[in-house]
This record gives C-alpha cells, structure tokens and sequence, in this order.
C-alpha cells in the first residue's frame, strides 16, 4: 500500500474538494463537542470545580457592561506593551553592539545564555520587595522574558547575514554605522518579525502570569483573585478571555507581517 | 592559543560581574542585594543540610512527571495520525489555538482543581510541554522523504516496520528539538504553579524566603533553579549528539547560540 | 530462450493527473509494450527524463498505470489504483533507484541488511551472504560507517547490494551509476555483471549511456521521445562473460553501437 499523499503522481484531484468539506465539518463538530463536553462537566463535577459556559458568557457580559472587562485589558495591554518595547530595543541594540567586538562577544556569550536559564517569574517575588506591589515587577519580568527572544533572533538573523556583502560594502567605502543600517538591519528583518511574532502574544501572557503574583488590576489579578475567593465563574471567565486577548494579538501580528513581507518567498517558520 | 585567551576572557567577565554585585550589596546593603559570599554561603549550607536537595527534587519530579504525561502523548499522536491527515486537518487549529493560549494562565484553574499539591503543577508543565512537543514531532513526521518510504515498501517492510524503522528515526532529530524547547518551560511552569500557591519546592522556597525579607535565600533557590535548567540542557544535548551520531555535519543557517 | 516470458508489458499508458479545471495532461508513455524472460539482462536506453524513471515506477508497483496491463508471472497486476498497488511485488520485483535512499540513521552494513531484517529473514546464512557482497563491491572495513561519510559511488554500491542481499528474481536499476565518474562506472558494471552471473537473475537495466546499455545487455530496448514507447530493439550478439573495460574493441560492438545511436536520432 502506497504512503497516499505523497507522490505527486497519485494525488488525484476529485475528491479533493470533499476532503475539504469533511474537515470543515469535522471542525465544527469537534468544536460543539468541546462545548457539549465543557456544559457536561459543568453540570456533573459540580459549580465548585466548573463553570457552565452560559454563566461564564454571562459573567463577560457582566464585566464588559461595568467596564471592568476593559480597564484589566488596559492595564494588561499597557505593562506588556511597555516591556515589549524595552526589551525590542534592548534586545536589538545589544547585538548591534557587541558585533562591533567579537571578542566581547565571545567572552560574555556563556554568561547570556546561562542567564536564559533563570526562571524569570522566580525573581517576582523578590523584585516586590524591591518595588513594592504595582506595575513595575511585572514590567521588569515581561522585559526580560521578551529581551532574550528579540535577542537570541536577532543575533541568528545577524550571523546569517552574508558576509560578502559586507566585505562589498566596505570596499565601496561604507562606515560601520552605514553597513549596519543598510546592509545588516534589511537583512535582518525577517527574523526580527519572527521574534516579534513569538514575543508579542508571550509579552501578554507573561504579564497575565505576572498579575497572578503580584497585581491589583489587570486580567491576570482577575484571575487569581477569583480562584482565592473561589468564584470559580470569575476564575473561567478571566481565562476565556485571556486566551481570547492572546489569541487576537496573534492574529493581528500575522496580518501585519503578511502585509510588511508581502514581497517575499514564503520562509520557512523559525522554531523557538 | 585562542581557546586560553577565551577562557581568560570569561574569567574576567565573571569576576566584574561578582565585583559588581559586592559593590552593589555594599551601596544598597545586604537586604535589597544580597552578595555573592552570602548567597554562595547560604546555598552550599542547604545543599549541606539536605534542604535544597529536598526541594529541587520536588521540583524536579513535578517536571519530570509533567514532561512525561505532557510530551509522551504529544510524540505518539503525529505517529498514530500519520495516515490520516484527515483528522490531523480537523486537530489543527485546535492545536494551534492549545499552543498560542497562554497554558500558564491555567495555573489557578489547575490549582483550583487540583489542590496545592504536585497533581497541579503536574497538569500544567504536562499542558505547557504536550502542544510544544506535538508541534515539533509534527513537523519530523512530515518532513519525511518519502523514497525512503517507498524503498522500504519495495523490500517488503509493512507499517509497522515502517514506523519504527524509516519515520521514527526521521524524526527524533524533531522530537529531541522539541523537548529542548520544552524544558525549561517546564520547569518554569512548575515553579511558577510553587510561586502561586504550595508548600513544597524551590517556588515555595522563592516565596517564603521573600516573605522573610530574607533575600540571600530567594538567591540561592533562584541559583538552585537556574542550575537545574542548565544541567536539563547539558543533558539534552548529550543525548543528541549520541543518538544523532548518523547526522552529517550540514551546518544549520541558523546557529541559535547552543 | 523458449520459456514464457516473466514480465510482460502490454499497452502500457501513462499520463499525471489533470489539475483542476485545465485539460488533461499529455500521455508520457503511450502504448508501450515489450516482455522480459527469466533469467535476461535487459537494457533499456533512451534520452534522459522522460518516461524512463515513470516506467520502471510503474513495473514496481509504486506508481500507477494509466492504460496498459502489466503481466508478472503469469498475473495481471490491479494497477490502476494507488490503493490496490502493491509495492515489490511481494519482494519479488527489487528497485535500484537513481537516488541511493540509503538510511541515514543505519551504518552501511544495517543499511544492506535493513531488507533481509525488516523479511524476517536475518540468520548466519542471510548475515554471511550480505558480508560476501560487501567484500565483492570492494566496502570491506566500511562496514560500520554512516552514509554521510561514504562517496558517492560507495552509497550507489551499498544501494546495489541491498538489494542483491536479498536476493528478488527480477531487479530493476533505474540509471544507478550515472552519478558516478568513468573509472568507478566500468568497475562497477564489471562488478554487476560478476554479481549477476552468480544467480541469473532477471534484470531490467535503464540508462541514457548507449555504450553501457551494449556493455551490460543480452537485449537492448530503445524508447522513443514523449509520448514514449518501444522505438526499437537490438540483441547484443556479444558473447559473455564480457570484459566491459575494453568493451569498444570487442567484435559487434561498434555495428550495435550505430544502429542503436542511429535510433534515437
């Protein structure tokens, strides 16, 4: 028997089509069956450990209604926001800079990498103390989880620049600054949008993560503070729109990078 | 010649950085900083007493087991539906919507399940670990060439034997890939689930050593952690430079700093 | 030879499928037919892509037929649909392909054994045997590398006795020592040629080389340009055991040579 599929040769195109509605339909009815499986749990499990899906629904009604919904997503949206573009520059920036000595570069490369190995959220609860409850942990913990993406991404993107264009520019008479701006930074570009697609969507669920630790506000604090008074319906509605909010920004970086790369040949996905 | 002055290079890198940290704890003081004989001190007495030992290996086990729970099924699924793309199709963006959720947001509905005990962080590192490893196991099934495929059907190899002689070995290049990835997501999340709430691990020992203002403490766990991550990797890498022994030297584009 | 024929070739039609919506596609190979006795060595020449690859895909039952009937052993192959193929035929029918298709996660030597494991067949007997071929394609004491750290030429002849390892009657060799430099190719034929008359197996041999296809055959077929069929066919009157390296000044050999180069004109 044939591995069907796989040869050009024997992919006949009539039932193609149907194959297509088959998935679709497969789709829809996996999709109700989660449903059906989730209002199932509700009902048998008991209220304490699930919350039916027509009270959670309710319950994000309720919390639009009030604009609570709203303000946690804001204050969500700003932290990560503002982590994620400190940490883009910083983690832009410094490879820059340390290609201008190889040296350097050598001699401090263990020393990130070890330092990629800390668990970031460990340090909450420290930085705290230091900083007391507010915004500013959870700045510092999504800083660095989305630094060391940008960073590691960039670099890639930096060593794979070709040399020879380099060494081109240079006999054209070209300064350090000009070929970084030209040469390297147009190059690098495809693997700075990969990094952002990875780290915008983590920049939000870390600070979702954050708000679990140390928060007043945000759709994380939501979260937390539900299951601490055991309002399980808060508990599921806060993470249904969490998924939500993450899943959005998802969707948004692929638009845009769909629209910025257009003129490019399909690459093949970086796995982080 | 160049390897000592490497070497030498780090070394010095290493003592500013210490340097720096003991000046620091000089201006700002022990309680916000800590220094680096304290902490160095502190863990080297908990490794003594056994404390640490104890609550890494909490920590560890809860990793460990949710690696399991999480990345066995997620290796076996693309093997199972691998004739199936059918089904596959359907899976997808169900599996992508698993994977782009944040599963450690799930935490407090995990704890809230589960209890503080390890069953919860289980859950999670197994949550965080399946859709990472599904993905890449994924891609190392379909990646596959397929004349080796259909050699292997001309010598009279059934599925079975297909399976295990021509996909799996195709793919564990992926599966390892995966699981590099995974880890220190894995251990993260348990520490995180420890962070939220329990009373066990190097989480808890984070969190009470900062109640306790105590912050050579918080170090010195964070030191234990970070090592434990560190020592996974080292470990992922000797396990696929042994079993990748077959793989030509083809230098990856992209050296992602491993 | 008087005895029927193993393999026989009737009408044989091949055309890709038609994408969606456009006109059906071009027949490749249209009404081809030829048939192979037990025990030959057959080559089959014609210039390079074409139908050559596709036809033996076909007779190995790794791709389907579109028009035509293949007959083996006396049996109709169901060969119109992919799910009705059976690939080997039963290990009965064994394929050089131009790629070596070498494992690359087996040494060399599991590499030649990987069919006789995968049969059920691995013993002292089947171990022994392998080891011979290896020795006679001059591999000794490569036995335990990897394929990446083989030439190009030792995976084709690891390729090769994989496949004789095994020990199917009838072997189809789609080009396999094009690739290869000149020297290393008469080596290699002369090789094949010692190989084959241990067992007389049945071989279907395809090149674009004309003077290989001479070297090589007791028959030559000549295929003709798309949609391709059977233009020509030649015996080689050259008597065996051949010497390839000098095969140029054997008797017959330039007549054959004209009259094949002049058919693919």
């Amino acid at each position: 028997m044939t591995d069907a599929g796989l040869t050009a040769a024997m992919v006949s195109d009539a039932p193609a089509a149907a194959r297509k509605r088959v998935v679709v339909a497969g789709r829809l009815l996996l999709a109700v069956l989660l449903v059906l499986g989730w209002e199932l749990g509700a009902r048998t499990l008991g209220s304490v450990f699930f919350a039916a899906p027509l009270d959670v629904a309710a319950r994000i009604v309720t919390l639009a209604r009030s604009g609570q919904l709203a303000a946690d997503v804001a204050s969500t949206l700003r932290v990560s926001a503002l982590g994620f573009a400190i940490a883009c520059v910083a983690g832009v920036l410094l490879p820059f800079l340390l290609r201008r000595s190889p040296r350097v570069s050598t001699a401090v490369e263990p020393y990130i990498m070890a330092s990629m190995g800390i668990p970031k959220y460990a340090l909450a609860p420290w930085l705290i103390l230091w900083f007391g409850i507010g915004d500013l942990p959870k700045l510092v913990v999504v800083t660095l989880m989305v630094f060391y993406i940008i960073f590691i991404t960039t670099t890639a993107g930096i060593r794979a620049v070709d040399q020879r264009l380099i060494a081109m520019a240079r006999v054209a008479g070209a300064g350090e600054t000009a070929i970084a701006r030209e040469i390297i930074w147009k190059s690098l570009l495809p693997f700075f949008f990969t990094g952002l697609k990875v780290a915008l969507p983590r920049a939000v669920s870390a600070t979702i993560v954050g708000e679990f630790l140390v928060a007043t506000e945000g759709v994380g604090h939501y979260i937390e503070y539900s299951r601490q008074v055991a309002d399980t319906v808060g508990v599921f509605a806060g993470i249904v729109i969490a998924i939500v909010l993450v899943l959005a920004i998802n969707a948004v970086v692929n638009v845009i990078e769909r629209r910025a790369l257009a003129w490019r040949p399909v690459e093949r996905e970086m796995e982080l | 010649m160049m390897r000592w002055r490497t070497t030498m290079d780090r070394l010095i890198v290493l003592a500013i950085i210490l340097a720096a940290w003991q000046v620091g704890s000089f201006l700002v003081g022990p309680y916000w900083l800590s220094s680096p004989w304290a902490v160095a001190a502190r863990f080297c007495a908990q490794l003594w007493s056994g404390e640490l030992i104890r609550q890494s290996g909490y920590t560890i086990e809860e990793s460990l087991i949710g690696t399991l729970v999480g990345g066995v099924p997620a290796v076996l699924l693309p093997f199972l539906l691998r004739r199936r793309p059918v089904l596959v199709a359907i899976l997808d963006p169900f599996m992508v919507g698993g994977y782009g959720a944040p599963k450690l947001a799930f935490a407090p509905l995990f704890i809230l399940w589960f209890g503080i005990g390890i069953e919860s962080k289980i859950a999670l590192v197994a949550s965080v670990v399946f859709f990472i490893v599904y993905f890449n196991t994924l891609s190392g099934v379909r990646a596959l060439d397929p004349r080796l495929v259909q050699m292997a059907q001309i010598a009279g190899a059934g599925e079975w034997h297909i399976a295990r002689h021509i996909i799996f070995p195709a793919a564990v290049p992926h599966i390892l890939a995966g699981f590099r990835i995974a880890v220190p997501y894995a251990i993260g999340g348990a520490i995180i689930a420890e962070l939220i709430s329990s009373n066990r691990g190097l989480g808890y020992l984070v969190q009470t050593g900062a109640m306790n203002f105590d912050t050579t403490s918080v170090f010195a766990a964070i030191l234990a952690a970070t090592l434990i991550v560190l020592a996974a990797n080292w470990l992922l890498n000797v396990a696929e430079r042994a079993l990748l022994r077959w793989r030509p030297p083809a230098q990856a584009v992209l050296d992602t700093g491993n | 030879m008087g005895e029927a024929p193993l393999l026989e070739i009737r009408g044989l039609g091949k055309r890709f499928p038609a994408r969606h919506g456009r006109e059906p596609s071009p027949w490749v190979i249209q009404g081809l037919s030829f048939s192979v006795h037990p025990g030959e060595f057959l080559t089959i020449v014609g210039p390079s892509g074409a139908g050559k690859s596709t036809l033996l895909n076909m007779i190995a039952q790794i791709d389907t037929v579109s028009e035509g009937e293949i007959v083996f052993d006396g049996e109709t192959m169901a060969s119109r649909d992919a799910r009705a193929l059976r690939p080997g035929c039963g290990r009965r029918i064994g394929y050089v392909t131009q790629d070596d298709n070498l494992l690359p996660w087996r040494t060399t030597f599991d590499n030649v054994l990987f069919p006789i494991e995968v049969q059920g067949r691995l013993d002292d007997k089947t171990r022994a045997h392998a080891e011979m071929l290896v020795r006679a394609v001059g591999l000794a004491g490569f036995e335990r590398y990897y394929p990446h750290e083989l030439s190009g030429g030792m995976r084709k002849r690891a390729a090769l006795i994989r496949t004789l390892a095994y020990d199917p009657p009838v072997i189809l060799m789609d080009e396999p020592f094009a690739a290869v430099d000149a020297q290393t190719r008469t080596q290699l034929q002369a090789d094949l040629l010692r190989l084959w008359n241990l067992g007389r197996k049945t071989i279907i041999f395809v090149t674009h080389d004309i003077t290989e296809a001479i070297a090589l055959g007791d028959r030559a077929l000549v295929l003709s340009r798309q949609p391709t069929r059977i233009a020509a066919e030649h015996a080689i009157p050259i008597p065996r055991p051949r010497n390839v390296q000098d095969i140029f000044a054997l008797e017959g050999f330039a007549a054959v040579y004209q009259r094949i180069r002049s058919d693919i004109q």
